[in-house]
């Protein structure tokens, strides 16, 4: 195997050194996608770019309103029992 | 006279869901539905791929804490993910905190997705098998 191979094996051997702030988060994003694509995939019944789009993209834009949403509803609890 | 057709009913899902466990994908490409197919195998595997490069082949894990129901859903990606459990059995790939949660929380997305393709390709495999057999 060539050296570019190893080091492509290498880099899923050694976890990332990922540092816990608020933009971990962001994390999300590609998660969300994910689901909304590989779910509208499987839910419309004829697939076109445009309407598979659409879809998909009404989909990841409502997860992500929801988690925001429960993010300021936890916050405002935490802020109150504090 | 209704054997071949009750076998039909049964092989077509059948075939259709090993495909798509086998390779995420595979059940729709064999059901002639290839727009779907390459959607559902370019969105799941580079989930699982992200999964295992954020938290490494170590958030496979079937001897250490992790609850069964982690590799359970990690294992319907692919049984190849058998393969990566075999070689992280050993301890050589220890993970922990955020990379260990992230990468345990896409790999088993990836695998709780892929189910739900295997399970629309066998519903999809079996509606085709009923229409052709007029069943």
């Amino acid at each position: 195997m060539s050296a570019a191979g190893f080091l492509i094996i290498a880099t899923f051997t050694a976890p990332e050194a990922i540092v816990p702030e608020p933009a971990l988060m962001l994390w999300l994003l590609p998660l969300a996608a994910s689901i909304s694509i590989t779910y509208k995939a499987t839910k419309l019944p004829k697939i076109t770019p445009a309407n598979f789009i659409k879809e998909a993209a009404v989909l990841f834009a409502s997860i992500v309103v929801f988690v925001v949403v429960i993010m300021l509803v936890l916050h405002a609890f935490r802020l109150i029992t504090e | 006279m209704t054997q071949p057709a009750k076998e039909n009913c049964l092989l077509l899902p059948l075939t259709a869901g090993l495909l798509a466990w086998s390779i995420p994908g595979a059940g729709h490409l064999v059901l002639k539905e290839k727009t779907r197919a390459i959607i559902i195998f370019a969105t799941i595997v580079p989930t699982f791929c992200a999964g295992l490069y954020i938290g490494s082949i170590g958030v496979i894990d079937t001897v250490g804490p992790t609850p069964w129901y982690v590799y359970a859903s990690q294992i319907m990606t692919s049984p190849m993910v058998a393969v990566l459990a075999w070689i992280t059995a050993g301890g050589g790939y220890p993970v922990y905190s955020w990379p260990n949660e992230i990468g345990q929380i896409y790999t088993s997305t990836a695998g709780l997705l892929n189910l739900l393709c295997i399970v629309n390709a066998i519903y999809l495999a079996y509606l085709r098998a009923t229409e052709t057999t007029g069943g």
